[in-house]
């Protein structure tokens, strides 16, 4: 009987701890993996990895893809603000007036884009903008990335705000505090490590977004664009469409990309590491 | 002179009918002392005068409750906590800002200060009132939580000096503290009375015989008594408070 | 108590992004749905039960690709289950110190890596490993099971897509169930063991606790799952013949939309029949999520006092 139940406890223990390894591993192997491949090809590129167009299809040489860096930062300047405006005065409006049906609506609202898949908002920018503009634009594709980010930016920045003890907010309202100072030198500051983390992380996912730009920012890659209204070029676009190629030379280029991506990555997280003990997803 | 006048004031919390008919004069320039068993309504009836008592939800407010000959009760409540000071139960300095800063944010917030020296003038003023300059004067500029418990009250009760308000709100504000902290936070309440009307929740009676000109009693909602502070002390009309004098209950 | 007058000006002065927030929503509606009313009427319901893409006779049927989504996030929500809840216990009751926070950061690491970064290791790693390790052997030992029938060729297939999909979706759901283990009151674990229990009986009790948190954090991935786009394209093998064997190459609705808008455009009601899918996956993974959510909320109310 005793006995029968430790052996259980040990085999449980096992299980747990095998599957749970199981389940890290693809993780390890996706890092190792990605920097090895990419950084070697980033090595060969040098400097110009950076700085030159990518290569054609029968080229010898990696190039670069600077289209789809310039076009990366440009549109992420655009939509990493704007998503975390929209997202923190819509976790105020929802915070500081919980009961209000607008409220209930914007938050309703926001949590729920979160499980529109992402292609579907690029088609609906399709439709709204570049149809009517009758071009891909770095703009559309802002665009498509701010709703993509909105509940992300709106989650992390409504629990921050909550997170933070009633008592310091029935201190400023005793010293005769408006609301909005109450929001402005209270509860973002107490709770402006939380928010800056969100809003890392929400940086971290426009960079990586891809299914939002496949009908959104038209993959110009015969140089760098710096127009809101003209076709751009974004780095996980590009690895998109080259790891389906069949060009062994960009497949190089996606790996030397990915690799690129991932550090990026990696930069952010760790900074949000340093920021938070604990990063919300 | 009265700095409150509450009539006939009822405050339902969803269902739950916690404040009943309760009717109270606090006089200008005194240290008026409410006390009462745990959950009888003491922390309620201060929020009620400042209007933190909005935040709660569910709340319903009936009543006359005049504070500085002003209707507590329909003026803007951010232009009526602008004159009343509060301290809290529990210590709550702001944890992002600096001792100096806490202090200084209040008076700025409220225009009481003009001028970077005027500031200063009242950040230290503010500090000394509390008793607290000694112990921080050298380090103005270090955050709350290096403090002990006891001085992050004294702040807060700094913090509540320098909006200059003509009442003050102090919730058992020597709880969570140790004797001598509060030895020292009674005997700035005691200088204070010239300046403002101090209302005050304690469970102490050696407390409330060391600072309280007058004394009203919570018992269940209910004022059951209240009066000049000798009068209760000898001669307490009902048990309750006979009993709360002698620290029974 | 009713707002005074600076609130009503602060509330005020919000509503203009409340306005544009429900304008996104409104925008997005119409706009799928404005777009998938050609093909609803055109086709109807014949869209949903056949399995065809010839844009050059109009000739359109999206059911393989509807069946691939549902297929591969069933098996994704598999791989998760699987692997997610143990590794939410790991992480909350069996590893300590170092080991813990090394387990604990990588799952949040796994959680915001883009996943386009999984789609070109699965693509080159992982869908190679599965058809040798996994495929073959399953094939070989139970060919007459329908589902493992066909001998995989490529590899490149629904049970790969699935997988892979189900490895990006793990440390969403694992982070969803460690939230919810973790906010089960001490009290109910001090009974477990108050009563003499094991440690893996005290985890069964408390699993079985937070039955309504993991199928609630399944449901939320299942969601995530449909919508995933790029994984999907570059492992599922993108064929439109509809295969009752998991080894064959498939579609989802996502990679079809992925492969197929760009060009749809030239044609008459390609670009509607697309909408029409695209609106179908919303549809339901929004209807999932919302499930989950209630779920979630209502058994966190019950269990957390
Ligand atoms: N937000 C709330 N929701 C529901 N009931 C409340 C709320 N706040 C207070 N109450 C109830 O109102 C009654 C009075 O509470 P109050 O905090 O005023 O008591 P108190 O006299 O200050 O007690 P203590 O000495 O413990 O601080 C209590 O019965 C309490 O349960
Ligand atoms: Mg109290």
């Amino acid at each position: 009987m005793y006995s029968g139940r430790r052996l259980k406890e040990a085999l449980f223990t096992v299980t747990i701890i095998t599957l749970s390894v199981a389940a890290i591993a693809p993780v390890l192997h996706i890092v190792y993996t990605v920097l090895v491949n990419g950084v070697s090809v980033i090595v060969k590129a040098g400097l110009r990895f950076f700085t030159d167009l990518p290569p054609t299809p029968g080229s010898a040489e990696v190039g670069g893809i600077a289209p789809a860096i310039a076009g990366t930062i440009l549109i992420t300047a655009i939509a990493f603000p704007l998503s975390v405006v929209l997202g923190l005065f819509s976790a105020i409006l929802t915070t500081e007036f919980p009961k209000n049906p607008l409220s209930l609506l914007v938050d309703t609202i926001a949590r729920s884009l979160a499980s529109v898949p992402t292609i579907a908002i690029s088609m609906v920018i399709y439709t709204v903008i570049v149809v009517p503009m009758r071009s891909f634009s770095a703009l559309a594709s802002a665009l498509a990335l701010t709703i993509v980010a909105l509940p992300y930016t709106y989650t992390y920045f409504s629990a921050a705000l909550r997170s933070v003890p009633a008592m310091y907010r029935e201190a400023a309202f005793s010293l005769g505090m408006s609301r909005w100072d109450t929001v402005t030198r209270v509860l973002i500051p107490i709770s402006r490590r939380i928010i800056a983390a969100g809003a890392l992380t929400t940086l971290a996912r426009i960079m990586g977004e891809t299914a939002a730009l496949l009908f959104t920012a038209g993959r110009f890659r015969g140089g760098v664009a710096i127009s809101l209204t003209a076709p751009v070029d974004a780095i996980p676009l590009l690895i998109f469409d080259y790891i389906l190629s069949p060009y062994e030379i960009w497949h190089e280029v996606a790996w030397g990309a990915s690799a690129l991506l991932l550090l990026s990555y990696l930069a952010i997280f760790m900074s949000v590491k340093l920021m938070v003990k604990e990063v919300k997803l | 002179m009265l700095a409150v006048e509450i009539e006939h004031l009822n405050v339902y919390i969803r269902h739950a009918h916690i404040l009943k008919n309760v009717t109270l004069r606090i006089p200008k320039n005194t240290v008026f002392v409410i006390m009462g068993p745990s959950g009888s309504g003491k922390t309620t009836l201060l929020k009620v005068i400042n209007r933190l008592i909005d935040f709660t939800e569910g709340v319903r407010v009936e009543g006359v409750v005049r504070v500085l000959d002003i209707d507590a009760l329909k003026a803007d409540p951010y232009e009526l906590r602008k004159r009343i000071g509060m301290v809290f139960q529990t210590p709550n300095p702001f944890p992002h800002l600096t001792i100096y800063e806490n202090v200084a944010i209040a008076a700025k917030l409220n225009g009481v200060a003009r001028s970077k020296r005027e500031l200063d003038e009242i950040v230290r003023w503010a500090l000394e009132k509390a008793m607290l300059w000694d112990e921080v004067k050298h380090r103005l500029h270090a955050y709350p939580h290096q403090l002990s418990g006891g001085q992050r009250q004294r702040l807060c009760l700094a913090r509540a000096l320098a909006m200059k308000p003509e009442i003050l709100l102090l919730d058992e504000p020597t709880a969570n503290i140790d004797p001598i902290n509060a030895r020292k936070l009674e005997e700035a309440i005691v200088s204070l009375k010239d300046e403002v009307t101090v209302v005050m929740v304690t469970h102490s009676p050696h407390q409330a015989a060391r600072v309280a000109d007058y004394i009203a009693v919570l018992y269940d909602g209910r004022v059951v008594e209240q009066g000049p502070a000798q009068q209760l002390f000898l001669r307490p009309s009902t048990e309750i408070t006979q009993k709360l004098l002698r620290g029974e209950m | 108590m009713r707002l005074s007058k600076k609130d009503k000006l602060f509330l005020l002065s919000l509503l203009p992004l409340a306005t544009s927030v429900l304008a996104l929503l409104i925008l997005i509606i119409f706009a799928i749905l404005l777009r998938s009313l050609q093909a609803i009427n055109k086709f109807g319901l014949e869209l949903l039960v056949s399995s065809v893409w010839s844009p050059e006779q109009e000739i359109y049927g999206v059911l393989a690709p509807l069946i691939g989504s549902l297929a591969t996030s069933v098996i994704a929500t598999l791989t998760a289950l699987i692997l997610s809840i143990p590794l939410a216990i790991a992480a909350s009751e069996y590893l300590k110190g170092f080991i813990k926070n090394v387990f604990s950061s990588l799952i949040e690491l796994a959680g915001g890596m883009p996943t386009i970064i999984y789609a070109v290791w699965a693509s080159e790693y992982l869908v190679p490993f599965l058809k040798t390790y996994v495929m073959e052997p399953l094939h070989r030992l139970l060919p007459f099971i329908p589902l493992f029938s066909c001998k995989p060729i490529t590899g490149f297939s629904i049970f790969a897509a699935g997988v892979a999909i189900g490895i990006s979706v793990v440390p969403y759901v694992t982070a969803l169930i460690l939230e919810s283990y973790n906010s089960i009151p001490a009290m109910y674990k001090e009974a477990c063991y108050g009563i003499g229990a094991y440690r893996h009986e005290a985890v069964s009790i408390l699993l079985s606790l937070s039955r309504p948190a993991i199928v609630a954090s399944l449901l939320l991935g299942f969601a995530r799952a449909l919508g995933e786009t790029t994984i999907a394209v570059t492992t599922v093998g993108s064929s439109m013949y509809l295969s009752s064997c998991l080894f064959a190459p498939g579609y989802t609705v996502a990679a079809l939309i992925a492969t197929q808008f760009a060009n749809a455009n030239l044609y008459m009601y390609a670009e509607s029949v697309l909408y029409t899918a695209a609106l179908i996956v919303t549809v339901i993974a929004t209807i999932l999520s919302f499930y989950g959510s209630v779920i979630m909320v209502r058994w966190r109310s019950r269990i957390v006092v």
